[in-house]
């Protein structure tokens, strides 16, 4: 089967990159092996905000001059990052997601657990604030299902009583979710975001949510709405009548699902395939160039193309492996940069910044695989199994995944 | 309010200190526990789980042998919720010398352990992941131990006949009067009061630690701390253990235990300093790796779950400071006789399963120095939990139709299960998923079995102990404990804790999936959480 | 020696790392609360069921085997494997009456046959379907599939195989059931694509049933059979160099992947020479090895649905690309969502009401486009829809034989 590029992973940089080529008329594959880490997500995307020494940055685009040379953001060049930057925004609400914040500028968010995150735009119902000493409102009602373990109110309530807002928790049971407890089963966001689909259902929780309210300013929910229809979120808004925030909960994430579905969308119906819980297994390699790529459910149906792009992740998604002595791209076997030490891959203490997450396929300036010191030709590289970024430690995973397709997909179409 | 003077003072709230406190509870004296951290921290916790046959000492010690067959079959009896009767190979590898086997076997058979011979591809059929090469194999009585339950269980049981238990309290001093101990000074580390309790007699159980608490009352105990390092493999590989016949040499158990399996062990001599601090080498890995692969060959490709040491608490022969000629058994001393110090005795040395014999020896002694005529009666008594039938017969008894999470709770709590609550959805909600723990049994762990923290949390009800490494339950623990304690800042630095003291387990064998766990835990709680933020 | 380079167990079972994505896109999780979900059912509950096999939960029969929680799974876990391998290991009873006999489609057909008009009446009819519905907990809502009074087979060894030997490139052709005992129509269209293209279409040598729908009924020492007789009936076909060409999606699957995966049976010489006609056609065309000549006037607004095991075959794609190469069609792609009856699953009445929950959102977006038909590949998709919407299903092959000029096809392909 023939396309023009074929895209090896379904995540946030491979469907950035697909619809950015589709839109620029070329006819595009996806192959994904599973779902990916959107479904994860934050329901924000961060774009750096920690330089590679843990300093916070709060201007993204000006502080990309200060990373090394080998960062994605550097072989891109801090122009084209800033033009691919202010077309985010368009982008994604073309895929119709909406994305909010500044960006020339880091915001914040309140997260699960009530931390304040440095982000960069958040999705949809998430909300984000101007700075780090924000102040939700006077008095909040922070509203739960009960017996929904992972949308913490009390970490959630602590974190904005420091910041002055005294809050009150509640509860509601649901006749639905007494349905869903039958057998101790697991009570994750999206269980929940499907009874909340129900218009239904729906009603009967804001309305039972709307008579707790007492003198409070500011209602506090958890992202579990609109996961089939993102104008569930606006109808609570309005039909709660104040202001309405929405936390994210443990994953996954409503707004990450949501995200996810409409990017695939956006991408079919742009014209693309999208070859799903399909693995790439093999490929053929000759001169310098990939010929074509052999996978699990096509068999020996090869996938053609004339470009190729790679876009399978960390190790999460199996993007990258690793084994007691070595790191390795278990498709391509491109080289990869990787510390030779295996003790130096780790931190004892948990939080602290991790070589490991570090570590990625090396490319050259324009973002093609290197496989033994030479680039190849007609496969790029996009997303976080880049090398040269700390994806977690900066916080700039999404930020590299969305900026680096849209940069390849601009590549292959010759702008 | 608890009264300050008690009959005896037992310090050390590892197996050793629960099991003379159950059982100089049991014969009526006013007990006193009191543990510098949680129950089980110390070798307790961090041992394989193996309730020997004995076999093990048969050729080299057998009065070791037959005093471990005959506790093996006590707590079989006493304590049926913590122990899993699996029964245990001794195989013989080509490379080692088949000789042994018999006089490995007759050396069982006298120390009174009934060791049969069996043909390898018998033995092979009956535990298919033995390495298909051996060339011998011994079938003995051994079985795996929960050493978490049990150590509890007898604290439950001390407790429900009188004895009151400090956590987080530690001894810093001995109140002595001339020759006389007459009590200690202990340091509540969670309210960071001290106070000083009392009784004729205190007994030092404290394990490795033993060493400075009889520093603190001015004695000298020989002790030889040697570091064995472990490794859990993500699902149970095995269902009998899993022995090499040989000379006891390093790495070569292979102990099934509830969900997992471990194999162990090492021995290196470390420095007291490092006692409270253990991390597993890149070497030690490398060695548990290749030993375990000769018993199970599966093990080479089985996914590391994590890796964790512990110490042994080895007592010197008292006339060789060296700390080389090293005794293996039981080990009680009566410090008057010693050295002349009054109301102090120390039992130490021993094994997790010789535990109720050195509690009855400890006891036996406190009785007789106390004038007190009582017999023990441990070894006929069960212990609390410890029910007669099978996981489903127990289970049926309190429910119906017992859920998934109603049947892991009497795995766990065996009969005591009936004191989870799973009344409404609450109760219902699974905080571990792995584990299938229910918010239900946490709350009550919680409520009544004197958790401070998630580690203590994580010993009682085995949240975080699955393949997810405490993923997803450690968050929804933190919040149940955030509102149980009515605290959410000391919530949210313990889930800190939890989170990085899991990860000390994981990073020396951080590769394959464990990494790509641990890279998707980390993106959670430093990604989404956030809680990376200073 | 392999030293922890590559971290295997029993269905990848140890690979889970908990992310519950497979949950998330579980068809029955948001409609049954009894069952426990993918993650649990499959590799949570492995473990647990390791250490004790009290641990097997009944609820596991919820499990309608769609394999959406595969396709989602990051991690390559095997867990439709690990739920339906459970169930037949752990398994502490045998079959409902019930169960075996919408199982034994092979034996009900045979003897449904000769009374087709009667059976089809009886099944039909109100208090039939009453009694079915209180004696043996078959649904009385769902709508019984209508028997043929002539088999597929029958009609081909009198009608069709004496004109295949004319074709120089000869294939065989798994029929399966339904088309065999219920719509022979189907085969008849296969067989005039085929021959159109120039292929010459053989039966095997005594096909038995897939067993697809005994494995999941309890009756996994009778799938076993048929799996070991249909690979040896396959072989003979590959062994003669006839491509085994099939129509059903679901037991292509079976024979491919469920026979060497849960009944342990070893399919390995004969796999890949088991093809679905759309991949097959659809490489053929696209190699440039046949062409396809189309009517003029033929024009249809297709809504295609892609079967749950299709989806996980991955196969869609070539089944969506035949009918895009027919000038007069408007073809949209239903959004992947399961239909709900799950073969034998959704007549089971205690799963009546999950099936139609779950197909529910699919038949307000057929409704929705009011498509001129639908097009799906698989049988029980077909009987599903027509059921819950006002709208037909054909299959991709039925298509085809519509659309194509056969003649000038033929011509094309001589």
């Amino acid at each position: 089967m023939k396309f023009d590029t074929i895209i090896i992973g379904g995540g946030l940089s491979g469907l950035v990159c697909g619809i950015s080529l589709q839109k620029g008329g070329r006819k595009c594959a996806i192959v994904s092996a599973g779902q990916n880490a959107l479904n994860f997500s934050s329901g924000s995307f961060g774009f750096l905000s920690r330089l590679q020494d843990g300093t916070e940055v709060t201007e993204p685009l000006k502080a990309i001059p200060s990373l090394n040379e080998e960062h994605p953001y550097s072989k891109i060049g801090v122009e084209k990052v800033s033009r691919y930057a202010k077309n985010v925004k368009s982008f994604f609400s073309e895929c119709g997601i909406s994305l909010y914040g500044d960006d020339t500028k880091n915001s914040y968010m309140i997260t699960p657990t009530g931390n304040v995150k440095n982000t960069w735009m958040a999705m949809d119902e998430i909300c984000l604030f101007p700075s780090k000493d924000f102040k939700v409102g006077d008095k909040a009602l922070i509203v739960n299902m009960q017996g929904y373990l992972d949308f913490n109110t009390q970490f959630i309530a602590s974190s904005l009583e420091n910041k002055g807002t005294a809050c009150r928790i509640e509860s509601v049971k649901l006749d639905s979710m007494e349905r869903l407890r039958k057998n101790p089963s697991e009570m994750r966001a999206v269980n929940i975001a499907r009874v909340m689909d129900n218009e239904q259902e729906r009603t009967k929780f804001i309305s039972t949510v709307k008579s707790l309210l007492a003198d409070e300013d500011v209602i506090i929910l958890p992202a579990v709405f609109g996961l089939k229809d993102k104008d569930d979120i606006s109808k609570i808004k309005a039909s709660l009548g104040i202001k309405t925030l929405f936390v994210g909960t443990m994953p996954p994430s409503i707004p990450g699902v949501r995200a996810q579905m409409l990017l695939k969308s956006a991408f079919e119906e742009a014209g693309g395939s999208f070859l799903i819980g399909d693995e790439a297994k093999n490929v053929a390699l000759s001169d310098g160039r990939v010929n074509a790529i052999y996978t699990e459910n096509l068999g020996n149906v090869a996938l053609e193309a004339d470009n190729f792009v790679l876009a399978t992740g960390s190790f999460f998604s199996k993007g990258l492996v690793a084994t007691p002595n070595r790191i390795y791209e278990p498709l391509f076997d491109l080289d990869v940069d990787f510390d030779e030490d295996r003790n130096n891959w780790y931190d004892p203490k948990f939080f602290n910044k991790q070589n490991y997450m570090g570590y990625g396929v090396i490319t050259d300036s324009s973002l093609k695989a290197v496989k033994g010191g030479k680039s190849v030709d007609n496969l790029y590289v996009v997303g976080s199994v880049l090398s040269g970024m700390n994806s977690l430690y900066e916080y700039c995973g999404s930020g590299v995944s969305i900026i680096s397709a849209m940069f390849v997909a601009d590549s292959i179409l010759g702008r | 309010m608890i009264n300050n003077e008690f009959d005896v003072i037992i310090v050390g709230g590892g197996i050793t200190g629960a099991g003379t406190a159950r059982d100089c509870a049991l014969r009526g004296l006013k007990v006193l526990l009191i543990e510098r951290h949680d129950i089980a921290t110390g070798a307790t916790g961090r041992n394989h789980g193996l309730l020997h046959s004995g076999a093990r000492y048969a050729v080299t010690d057998k009065d070791s042998a037959s005093e471990c067959i005959k506790e093996n079959m006590i707590l079989k009896k006493i304590a049926r919720h913590c122990v899993d009767d699996t029964s245990g190979f001794f195989i013989t590898l080509p490379e080692d010398d088949l000789d042994y086997q018999a006089k490995f076997a007759k050396a069982c058979q006298e120390s009174g352990i009934n060791a049969e011979i069996v043909d390898p591809k018998e033995a092979i059929r009956q535990e298919p992941s033995i390495n298909p090469s051996i060339i011998g194999a011994v079938r003995v009585p051994d079985g795996s131990v929960d050493p978490f339950r049990l150590c509890l269980s007898n604290i439950v049981d001390a407790k429900a006949h009188g004895a009151t238990v400090l956590l987080y309290s530690e001894v810093i001093d001995f109140i002595k009067e001339s020759d006389t101990i007459k009590g200690v000074k202990v340091l509540d580390h969670v309210s960071g009061q001290t106070t000083g309790y009392y009784a004729p007699l205190t007994v030092n159980a404290a394990g490795i630690w033993g060493h400075h608490i009889a520093e603190l009352a001015g004695v000298t105990i020989g002790m030889f701390p040697a570091k064995g390092a472990l490794l859990i493999f993500a699902h149970r590989v095995n269902s009998i253990v899993i022995n090499r016949c040989r000379k006891p040499a390093n790495a070569d158990i292979l102990v099934p235990g509830d969900t997992v399996c471990v194999i162990g062990t090492t021995s290196t001599h470390v420095p007291f300093e490092e006692c409270d601090d253990m991390h597993v080498t890149p070497d030690e890995v490398d060695l548990l790796m290749k030993e375990g692969a000769k018993l199970a060959p599966v093990l080479a490709s089985t996914r590391i779950l994590r890796a964790y040491a512990g110490v042994r608490p080895l007592v010197s022969a008292d006339n060789d400071p060296s700390g080389r000629n090293i005794s293996r058994g039981i080990v009680l001393l009566d410090h008057e006789k010693r050295d002349g110090l009054k109301g102090f005795i120390s039992i130490t040395g021993g094994k997790l399963m010789t535990y109720r014999l050195m509690g009855e020896w400890a006891a036996d002694l406190v009785c007789k120095k106390l004038g007190i005529d009582k017999k023990c009666v441990t070894a006929v008594t069960p212990l609390p939990g410890s029910e007669t039938g099978s996981l489903e017969e127990v289970s049926k008894k309190f429910w119906t139709n017992p859920t998934t999470a109603q049947k892991a709770t009497v795995g766990r709590l065996g009969d005591q299960a009936s004191k989870v609550s799973f009344s409404d959805l609450y109760d219902h909600s699974l905080v571990c998923e792995c584990e299938e723990v229910s918010a239900g049994e946490v709350n009550r762990a919680i409520d009544k079995l004197d958790v401070h923290n998630l580690v203590d949390l994580r010993r009682r009800t085995r949240v975080g102990m699955g393949t997810c490494q405490g993923e997803l339950c450690a968050c929804r623990s933190a919040g149940l404990l955030s509102k149980a304690h009515n605290c959410t800042d000391k919530a949210k630095e313990d889930l800190s804790k939890f989170m990085n003291e899991r990860w000390k387990g994981m990073y020396p064998i951080a590769w394959g999936e464990t990494l790509r766990e641990s890279a998707y835990t980390q993106w959670v709680y430093s990604g989404v959480f956030g809680m990376d933020e200073k | 020696m392999n030293m922890q380079e590559k971290n295997e167990s029993s269905n990848n079972f140890e690979q889970c790392i908990k992310c519950t994505i497979c949950t998330a896109y579980c068809p029955v999780v948001p409609v049954n609360p009894i069952f426990p979900g993918p993650k649990q059912a499959g590799p949570d509950g492995e473990r647990l069921r390791l250490k004790n096999a009290y641990f097997f939960d009944e609820a596991l029969k919820y499990c309608m085997n769609c394999k959406r929680c595969d396709v989602a799974c990051p991690s390559g876990v095997k867990i439709s494997d690990i739920i339906q391998s459970a169930r037949i290991d752990y398994r502490t009873h045998g079959p409902k009456l019930r169960d075996v006999m919408l199982a034994s489609t092979d034996f009900m057909g045979t003897m449904a046959r000769p009374f087709a008009p009667i059976v089809n009446a009886v099944t039909g009819a109100k208090p039939a379907k009453v009694v079915l519905d209180k004696v043996m907990a078959i649904d009385h809502r769902r709508i019984f599939p209508k028997y043929s009074g002539q088999s597929f087979e029958g009609w081909f060894r009198r009608k069709a195989a004496p004109l295949q030997a004319q074709f120089t490139n000869q294939i065989s052709y798994f029929h399966g059931c339904y088309v065999n005992y219920n719509y022979p129509q189907l085969g008849k269209d296969f067989v005039t694509v085929m021959n159109a293209l120039g292929f010459g279409v053989n039966l095997l040598d005594h096909e038995k049933c897939c067993g697809v729908a005994m494995i999941s009924s309890g009756m996994p020492e009778q799938a076993k059979k048929h799996a070991i007789h249909n690979v040896s009936v396959l072989q003979k076909s590959v062994d003669k160099k006839h491509t085994v060409v099939t129509t059903s999606s679901t037991c292509t699957l079976t024979m491919r992947d469920e026979y060497p995966d849960l009944l342990k049976v070893d399919n390995s010489s004969v796999r890949e020479d088991i093809v679905l006609f759309s991949k097959f056609i659809y490489n053929l065309v696209d190699s440039g090895k046949v062409k396809l000549v189309f009517k003029n006037n033929f024009k249809a607004k297709i809504a295609y649905h892609v079967p749950c095991h299709m989806e996980k075959l991955g196969w869609g794609i070539f089944s969506a690309g035949l009918m895009k190469m027919i000038p007069g069609v408007e073809f949209s792609l239903l959004d992947s969502n399961c239909c709900g009856i799950a073969g034998t699953y959704g007549f089971k009445k205690e799963n009546y009401e999950a099936s139609q929950a779950i197909g529910k959102p699919l038949f307000e977006q057929i409704n929705r486009i009011s498509p001129d038909f639908v097009a799906s590949d698989c049988e029980t998709c077909k009987w599903q829809i027509e059921m819950s919407t006002k709208f037909k299903v054909k299959h991709p092959v039925s298509i085809l034989a519509e659309a194509l000029d056969l003649e000038a096809t033929a011509a094309a392909n001589k």
